[in-house]
């Protein structure tokens, strides 16, 4: 056998008839709740306190009253993703399903295809259908991380909103194309892994 | 027209107090959500629910607020000064009288709530507003009415044989008048003082309630997947159902009495006093104000009621989840428990008024007592299985949301989970109905008749003045709706005070308290009725005084709280201070909270 468990003896609560009763202690707790009540609705409408709602639009109150105002997001914000396009307006995604094989939630799917005239294009595969499901998405980052040509970015600043149904919240190819960063571009910051721009990298040259 | 009325007048009874009470209890369950998250935000002195608003054009505004002032403006005017001359003279100097008070509460009342706005906003528009704005002290209004209304009464009271007729002529003259002044100025001041342009109108946090109804209603309707499709439509529905039968046997009146044209209720022929025993005199016939007297009364609603178990436990069953499993299974068992307490608990009610039907349960108890007073225990039992049985704190186990997240109505969304939410807001208002007929009287009052106030202690009249039939009898639908209204507003003050039992106390307190508990009620009710009916006519007497003299308790303790009431109204601020350290105190030093850019 141990020591067992050393603790402080804490005294029991009292248990007198009162308590024991549960009515009087009852009466007494209501008693508590509507003095409050009608105290503080009384000073409220007789105007002897401020009202915390208009209070909160005054200067110098840190706590922001979403919705009328809003605090802008960090720049490194993981927010809504987004598909940059390339100059041509297609997705710069080759499909190579690298951020879906990343995604720790599992919500990228992507059906890839061929481009027919591929090879005036440099490129051959793109995603026929690019789907993410917002609702699963744990906004980790990882499909960011792992796509190797920039093609999916989550710097568009916006947060998820609340729609009304579910499949509302499963994005397809093209509104994911849609979403730009928040100065509107929707282009990507680095292009030097696009082979139509002369930076293919060595080890992608035959 | 009228043969068509003639014809159909049963239906159209029935469908007019149908209308009546589903217009009541389906408009209470959101007015009572709104109030009891408002109760809850002012209890822990916190802003609440205040976010939804609704840009309301000024003039509409304006004229919503003042048409209707100035309609009752106008009304008074027309009525008094063009009938006046047909009313026999004291009928028009009472009516002068009550309308002289009435102008000076709405006088300074409306004063006073000013007073409020300018001294918040700081922004005054005129001398009178900056006069009211850097007063002292507003409560000054408050007395200066309470002096006003008291001078008046004075005035009306004291007049002697000399100066009688002046008197009367000055009230019967300028109490309409004064009325009419009042309510047209506050029109116009509405009119004048209401800005122009938008005004957001926030309502207090009410428009959430309209905002959870619209979101309700276009949401997603979520089935799980694996759920009983069939099963988990029905639960709703189920639940839903008693919530909105119940209430058909509740009566929210007494009977209005009618003659008779070729011995069928002719509706033009409203009967002009009530006879005081029975429903209604020889040669007329009464439209009770229930929509339907059924000869089981109450064990209707114990029927209806039971069926609501049925939709829980469907619910938390077909959802295919174990969290509305476990609460389906708890609101089964928890309402199944209490429902056998509820049920006995009104067995010494029945003893004592003899009847099961609720309209006579108030008929006794406005010929003797109210219930509270005979089966005070019942009362008390009766309440708490009512709370049991609508799965409210302390009672909310099924939908405990630290355990099982909301219980039975986990994996429902949008219009099916409205429904349960109003189902249990209506349980609500049905059960303070319960209350208020079974125990508290029902539409009576002590001291008011069916045909007067009369005021008695056993053979001494104190008080008693006449009353049209169809005054008391509105009066009476009044105080019913009044009643229900201050019960629900109370039973939503006890979930803001208790904690939750836990699931095995609640079938611990049900099974070997409460049961025990009415089981000895019924048979102390038992004994005393037997004893009480035995006992010879002094007792009897005795017993008509004790019945009198709670008439007076109820209206000492209405009295008491009114002066509570008026006491807290006029109490000072008194804030309490936390600026000796910290934040708190270099707020003090530096006069405001420290500024602090938005920032990410
Ligand atoms: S952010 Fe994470 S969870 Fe979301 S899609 Fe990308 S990898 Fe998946
Ligand atoms: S987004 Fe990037 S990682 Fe994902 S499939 Fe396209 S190229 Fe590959």
């Amino acid at each position: 056998m141990g020591n067992g468990i050393i603790g402080k003896p804490i005294p029991r609560p009292s248990r007198d008839a009162k308590v024991q009763a549960y009515l009087p202690s009852v009466v007494a707790g209501i008693g508590v709740t509507v003095k409050h009540f009608f105290k503080n609705t009384k000073e409220l409408a007789f105007g002897q306190r401020n009202d915390p709602v208009l209070e909160a639009f005054d200067d110098g109150v840190t706590t922001i009253s979403y919705p009328e105002q809003k605090r802008p997001y960090p720049e490194r914000f993981r927010g809504v993703h987004r598909l940059t396009l390339r100059e041509d307006g297609n997705p710069r995604c080759v499909a190579c399903l690298c951020c879906s094989t990343a995604c720790p939630a599992q919500c990228i799917h992507i059906v890839a295809g061929e481009y027919a005239d591929a090879d005036k294009k440099g490129w051959e595969k793109y995603p026929v259908s690019f789907v993410i499901d917002e609702l699963r998405c744990i906004f980790c980052g990882y499909c960011v991380e792992a796509c190797p040509c920039d093609a999916i970015r989550m710097d568009t600043g916006q947060h998820a909103v609340p729609y009304d149904s579910r499949d509302q919240f499963i994005y397809e190819r093209e509104t994911l194309m849609s979403f730009s960063d928040p100065s509107g571009r929707q282009l990507t910051e680095n292009p030097k892994d696009d082979p139509a721009r002369g930076h293919t990298p060595d080890r992608l040259k035959h | 027209m009228v043969k068509f009325i003639a014809e159909y007048q049963v239906l159209i009874f029935a469908l007019v107090k149908i209308l009546i009470m589903l217009g009541f209890f389906l408009n209470l369950a959101p007015v009572l959500v709104f109030v009891e998250r408002r109760q809850a935000a002012l209890i822990q002195d916190r802003v609440g629910p205040n976010r939804a608003v609704v840009k309301v054009p000024g003039f509409l505004l304006k004229g919503a607020l003042a048409t209707p002032a100035l309609l009752a403006g106008v009304a008074v005017a027309a009525l008094c000064f063009k009938f006046f001359p047909a009313n026999p003279p004291e009928t028009g100097v009472g009516r002068g009288f009550w309308m002289a008070e009435l102008a000076t509460l709405v006088l300074w009342s409306h004063a006073l709530v000013l007073a409020g706005y300018v001294r918040v906003s700081g922004d005054a528009a005129n001398p009178l507003e900056a006069a009211l704005r850097d007063m002292r002290d507003p409560r000054w209004i408050f007395y200066t009415g309470g002096f006003l209304h008291l001078a008046l009464g004075v005035l009306y009271g004291a007049s002697s044989p000399a100066n009688e007729a002046e008197v009367s002529k000055a009230f019967a003259l300028g109490g309409p008048a004064a009325l009419a002044g009042v309510l047209l100025l506050v029109a116009a001041y509405l009119g004048y003082r209401i800005p122009s342009g938008t005004v957001e109108l926030r309502a207090a946090g009410l428009l959430h309630s309209i905002a959870d109804a619209l979101k309700f209603a276009f949401k997603e309707d979520f089935v799980p997947p694996k759920a009983d499709k069939l099963l988990h439509s029905l639960g709703p529905l189920i639940s839903l159902f008693p919530a909105l039968v119940t209430y058909a046997i509740i009566p929210f009146g007494d009977a209005l009495c009618f003659g008779t044209t070729n011995g069928a209720l002719d509706v033009t022929k409203l009967a002009e006093t009530a006879s005081t025993v029975g429903a209604c005199a020889e040669g007329q016939q009464a439209v009770s104000l229930q929509i339907a007297d059924l000869n089981i009364g109450v064990l209707y609603l114990f029927a209806m009621g039971g069926t609501g178990i049925i939709g829980a436990a469907l619910a938390g069953w077909s959802s295919d989840n174990k969290w509305s499993l476990l609460g389906g299974l708890r609101a089964a068992s928890q309402m199944v428990s209490y429902e056998v307490a509820m049920g006995l608990s009104l067995v010494g009610a029945f003893m004592v008024y003899g009847t099961p039907r609720l309209g006579e349960m108030v008929r006794w108890q406005a010929e003797n007592t109210w219930g509270i007073f005979v089966q005070p225990l019942a009362f008390f039992l009766f309440f708490a299985a009512a709370i049991a049985e609508q799965k409210r704190t302390p009672f909310d186990a099924p939908e405990g949301e630290s355990e099982i997240i909301a219980g039975y109505f986990v994996e429902y969304s949008s219009f099916k989970f409205a429904m349960f939410y109003t189902g249990e807001y209506i349980e609500l208002v049905t059960s303070s109905a319960l209350l208020v007929t079974i125990f508290l009287g029902g539409w009576t009052m002590p001291f008011l008749h069916r045909d007067a106030v009369h005021v008695a202690f056993g053979d001494t009249v104190l008080l008693h003045s006449q009353m049209s039939h169809l005054v008391a009898t509105l009066l009476g639908v009044g105080i019913f709706f009044g009643k229900v209204l201050s019960m629900s507003f109370f039973q939503i003050f006890l979930r803001w005070t208790l904690p939750r039992f836990r699931y095995d106390q609640i079938m611990a307190f049900g099974w070997k308290f409460m049961l025990p508990a009415v089981i000895a009620n019924i048979v102390l009710t038992g004994l005393l009725v037997l004893g009480a009916s035995s006992a010879g006519p002094s007792v009897a007497s005795g017993l008509r005084l004790a019945a009198d003299a709670t008439g007076f308790i109820v209206i000492g303790a209405s009295a008491f709280l009114a002066v509570k009431f008026a006491r807290l109204l006029l109490s000072p601020v008194e804030r309490a201070r936390f600026t000796s350290s910290g934040v708190a105190a270099r707020v003090g030093r530096v006069g405001r909270t420290p500024e602090t850019p938005m920032q990410a």
